[in-house]
């Protein structure tokens, strides 16, 4: 009955930081709280809020290899952060709810399918443990996130890197000029999935105008085209005038206006570090915006109408930008498959990652089976050093969900042989989301785990 | 001896109560002139006990409930200071309402000054249109209250007979628009219900009662009656909570229950946890009106014995309305306790008038008044225990902030439901049988709610706010501002603090006595860090008299506090 209503999950976490002073703490959310129910917006009957719950051990290993252990990797605020943003997909999908916005804490968007520990304040990706979950529960087929942070979601890049049902756009300060240094054009995607990514760089100092620019003429065309059944926004706010990490000119207004405009199914909060002069202006805007409600009196304390403005050459540059892209989306099923990724039997790309915060550097060499009847499978080789201690080396195979039986098939056997034969992995996993599950083969104990759920049949 | 009397929507009820034993009880219908039924009620228990016996009596009376929903008082305009925000538009109410310009923000900084010239207009516009009460409210007042108290003091000026309540003052928690609600009703109320309490204390002086009269409150504490004229809407709803009050009286200490108070046209469900009546999250509803008032989580449903049964069509239909007395009573129209009257489940009224009521309804039908009768109190215990579903739904479904929250949220279902209330037997023994829990019908289940306000006991709150970085603190409920000059100041110290205005605040109201036990229901602290470094602090600490009751009934346990 009645009308469909926003769904709000607003998880602060007042008790879980990274450290005292980081900007992941308890503050983080504080003033937001202050401004959301001052405004007495939960009171509004389009607005209803909810109590997150925890995402499973199995949820977890749906998405990432966490290492060496799911358990060692997440703490119980990883956990409800995720299950918030599950709990209120699953109220969206069944029609329940009209769309909703995970305001939670710890973020996730830098955490990628292998996680060997925390970087750019992420362990777990909370947009892509829901968007498995989404479609191992529901079904759901094609799907579609905008990543609005300021720094690249590299993260969830990496995660759906060769899966041509999930496409992921990210605009962000060009990473020339800020963590993680990735996002560049010529980011597109895998053999498999070719321009199911989209990066869009942009200069230091971008205002809403050209934000607005790269909105209306390049992403809301590649969403009309693609029709994601379901389509959610990495609602980080680090692009705003006043953050302290990004050097961007985005206002509340623009991020509101982008939030109306987008009209996603759920937004999950991001990064964001002004935690007082941005916070509490964009979190209350973008949940205006979510539930249809006017937003245009929320204003910062200090913006005045005109006080930015760009360097018309940069802001030619970005409209060349969106040109070349637009060109790459309408050829995405022309290109030259040979050219760009041989023709050998795997596809593979050698990657080096530095978890920032834990002070860990990774080699990983990824490998993708160019199979032409499913999205391939994927076997990864991954070793990390935590500056102390032994070089920790890893095998791990997943699986996609509409796998080939060619593929599964292989898969497995990558998997068996590589627990009696590659002495060298000390670790060994297996993610198979056509069945939904999850294995992981410690060498030292000569033991398997399996994880909840369905067990494989024999 | 302690004396309960609430004064409910169709009967007035009076306990007198004597260490824990029920010494005397009255139930008289209410009548338009409360005070009179009031009176009345507490002359039947008086009979043969000497005035000076009486230690307290505490009054429950929906009173305040009447004014609002009659909209008995004259208009309330409104000057808002909402700043930045939601758009203006959504601060429309039933009244002259002026916007000025001023911004206060989340830590109480001023953003924007006041303009005078508009403070000034917006009264000369009230006072044109004829207003004497005034509501002024500011976003973010509890943060800082100069604009408020600016504003209330030129209107002092310049018309010192109106009648000015300031938002931080009546609503001290974080909600705007509940804020701008809570201190119109609290303006608009507030003349009556000062003559009201005149008048019951005058009345009670002739009968000799010299002693403490308390009134109940929304979330089952008390105020003294005279101190309870600065916040008459605080006593909205105590009858509701002192039905609950009186089954925390009436089983066992530390028990998990749900309380069902079928009356004539409702039936007020509530949840008692572990001993605890569950307090609401959100401030009291009244009249679709969302105020700050703080009340027991209490649902009332729009059924009871007197709701109008009808036939339409095929389908019997129990409605929310009540148009008399039951049919077996003389009434016009078959009710519900005509179908328990049938059904043997009650000896009131007419049996043959009660199965007449049954016939009227199943004939067309070619039913039988038994099955007409069974239909209808199925229809009863259907609504009643989906409406308790729903109140355990909603309860789990709180929001959690912190992860600890989150974690220690579980499913608790009582095995235990209550009735209490006049309709009470007929429906109880179905419900708990629908939900697998037992029935319980307490002893005194007639006046359960005289003996919540009898066992009730004063409960007063501070709520401090301190923000180390700028040097100042808050004291929520006495709209007090202050600075901090000590530059070690932290939680101990806050709490101290605390427990300080506390007891300053029990003495004001003559309860120091009762302070006892002081309980913290919140202590939040935030290390405020700007460039890696940290700054302040933000500490949030509520503190509060020990919430209970004075005594259990029948068991002889008397609580501490006493
Ligand atoms: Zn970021
Ligand atoms: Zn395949």
């Amino acid at each position: 009955m009645g009308i469909k209503k926003t769904g709000l999950i607003f998880f602060p976490a007042f008790d879980w930081a990274i450290s005292p002073t980081h900007p992941e703490r308890e503050e983080r959310l504080l003033y937001t709280r202050d401004q959301i129910f001052e405004e007495g917006v939960v009171d509004l009957p389009e607005i209803e809020e909810f109590s997150p719950r925890l995402a499973t051990i199995h949820d977890i290993a749906r998405t990432h290899f966490c290492i060496p252990r799911v358990q060692s990797q997440v703490t119980e605020a990883h956990l409800i952060a995720s299950g918030a943003a599950m709990l209120l997909g699953d109220r969206i999908v069944s029609g329940e709810l009209n769309n909703g916005f995970a305001m939670v804490r710890p973020p996730g968007h830098h955490a990628m399918r292998v996680v060997h520990g925390n970087r750019g304040f992420c362990n777990i990706n909370n947009e892509a443990i829901m968007v498995e979950y989404l479609r191992r529960k529901h079904g759901i087929k094609k799907l579609a996130i905008v990543d609005s942070d300021v720094h690249h979601g590299d993260g969830t890049q990496e995660i759906f890197y060769h899966d041509p049902d999930v496409l992921f756009i990210s605009f962000h300060q060009d990473g020339r000029t800020i963590f993680p240094g990735t996002g560049f054009t010529h980011e597109l995607g895998g053999p498999n999935a070719y321009a199911k990514t989209i990066n869009i760089p942009l200069p230091p100092g971008t205002t809403d105008e050209t934000f607005h620019y790269v909105l209306d003429h390049l992403i809301m065309p590649i969403l009309n085209d693609f029709k994601p059944d379901f389509l959610i926004n990495s609602a980080g706010q680090d692009n705003h005038y006043t953050d302290p990490l990004g050097s961007m000119l985005f206002t509340a207004q623009g991020y509101a206006d982008f939030t109306r405009k987008l009209n996603p199914h759920m937004a999950v909060l991001e990064g964001g570090y002004a935690i007082e002069t941005a916070l509490p202006y964009l979190n209350l805007a973008i949940l205006m915006a979510l539930a249809g409600q006017d937003y245009s009196y929320v204003r910062e304390p200090d913006y005045r109408p005109g006080m930015f403005k760009e360097r018309p050459e940069k802001v030619e540059q970005v409209h060349k930008m969106v040109e070349s892209l637009l060109d790459v989306w309408a050829k995405k099923d022309e290109f030259d498959r040979e050219k760009l990724f041989g023709s050998g039997k795997f596809y593979q790309r050698k990657k080096n990652i530095y978890y920032d915060t834990d002070y860990i550097e990774e080699e990983q060499l990824e490998k993708v089976r160019q199979c032409d009847q499913c999205p391939g499978y994927m076997i990864i080789e991954s070793g990390a050093n935590r500056g102390y201690g032994a070089l920790i080396r890893v095998l791990a195979v997943s699986i996609p969900f509409t796998a080939c039986p060619d593929c599964q098939t292989e898969a497995y056997e990558v998997y068996e042989q590589g627990k009696i034969e590659k002495k060298q992995f000390d670790y060994i996993y297996m993610q198979d989301k056509s069945t939904d599950t999850y294995l992981a083969y410690e060498r030292n104990k000569d033991q398997e785990w399996v994880s909840e759920g369905p067990k494989p049949e024999v | 001896m302690y004396i309960g009397v609430d004064v409910g929507g169709t009967c007035t009820d009076a306990v007198l109560l004597d260490k824990g034993q029920v010494k005397a009880t009255a139930k008289v219908p209410t009548r338009a002139d409360l005070l009179s039924s009031l009176l009345e009620a507490l002359d039947v228990i008086m009979k043969g006990t000497p005035a000076e016996l009486i230690k307290r009596v505490v009054l429950s009376t929906t009173m305040i409930t009447n004014l609002i929903a009659e909209r008995k008082f004259d208009p309330v305009g409104l000057i808002l200071i909402p700043g930045p925000g939601l758009n203006h538009d959504y601060y429309r109410y039933d009244t002259d309402t002026h916007i000025i310009s001023g911004v206060i923000d989340y830590r109480g900084r001023e953003i924007v000054a006041l303009n005078e010239a508009e403070v000034d207009l917006a009264i000369d516009k009230l006072a044109v249109a004829g207003y004497k009460k005034v509501a002024v409210v500011g976003k973010f007042s509890m943060r800082n209250n100069a604009h408020e108290n600016h504003v209330a003091s030129v209107i002092k000026g310049k018309y010192p007979g109106w009648q000015v309540e300031i938002g931080h003052k009546v609503a001290g928690q974080l909600n705007f628009p509940r804020r701008v609600v809570s201190a119109m009703l609290t303006c608009a109320t507030r003349d009556k219900y000062e003559f009201f309490v005149d008048s019951v204390l005058t009345a009670l002086d002739q009968r000799g009662i010299k002693t403490s009269v308390f009134i109940l409150k929304a979330d089952g504490g008390t105020l003294p009656l005279a101190t309870s004229k600065e916040v008459p809407i605080e006593t909205i709803y105590s009858g509701p909570a002192a039905s609950t009050l009186g089954v925390q009286a009436l089983i066992p200490p530390g028990e998990t229950a749900v309380v069902v108070d079928i009356g004539g046209t409702t039936t007020d469900l509530a949840l008692i946890l572990s001993g605890q009546p569950l307090l609401a999250r959100k401030g009291a509803k009244v009249y679709d009106q969302r105020t700050q008032v703080r009340a027991l989580a209490v649902k009332s449903v729009p059924v009871g014995g007197d709701s109008v049964v009808e036939r339409a069509g095929k389908e019997i239909i129990v409605y929310s309305e009540r148009l008399g007395s039951p049919y077996c009573l003389g009434g016009p129209m078959p009710t519900p306790t005509d179908a328990l009257r049938v059904m043997g489940l009650t000896n009131l009224g007419d049996i043959d008038k009660a199965r007449e009521a049954m016939n009227l309804l199943g004939d067309p039908l070619g039913i039988r008044p038994v099955e007409v009768a069974a239909r209808i109190i199925e229809l009863v215990v259907e609504t009643i225990t989906n409406e308790i579903d729903q109140m355990y739904i909603r309860w789990e479904k709180n929001p959690a902030y912190r992860v600890w929250e989150v974690l220690q949220k579980k499913k608790v279902r009582p095995k235990t439901i209550v009735g209490v209330g006049g309709n009470a037997p007929g429906f109880v023994s179905q419900i708990a049988a629908r939900m697998g829990c037992y029935p319980v019908i307490p002893p005194y289940f007639m006046v359960a709610n005289a003996i919540g306000a009898a066992v009730s006991r004063p409960t007063l709150q501070v709520n401090l706010r301190a923000d180390t970085e700028r040097g100042i603190y808050s004291i929520q409920e006495e709209g007090y501002q202050g600075t901090i000059k000590d530059r070690h100041f932290n939680e101990e110290k806050a709490l101290s603090l605390a427990k300080e205005w506390l007891a300053r605040r029990s003495e004001k109201y003559g309860l120091q006595d009762d302070l006892g036990e002081v309980e913290v229901t919140r202590k939040e602290v935030f290390n405020m860090v700007r460039d890696w470094v940290t700054s302040g602090k933000l500490i949030d600490i509520s503190v509060q008299t020990k919430r209970g009751i004075l005594h259990y009934i029948g068991t002889g346990v008397n609580c501490s506090g006493d």
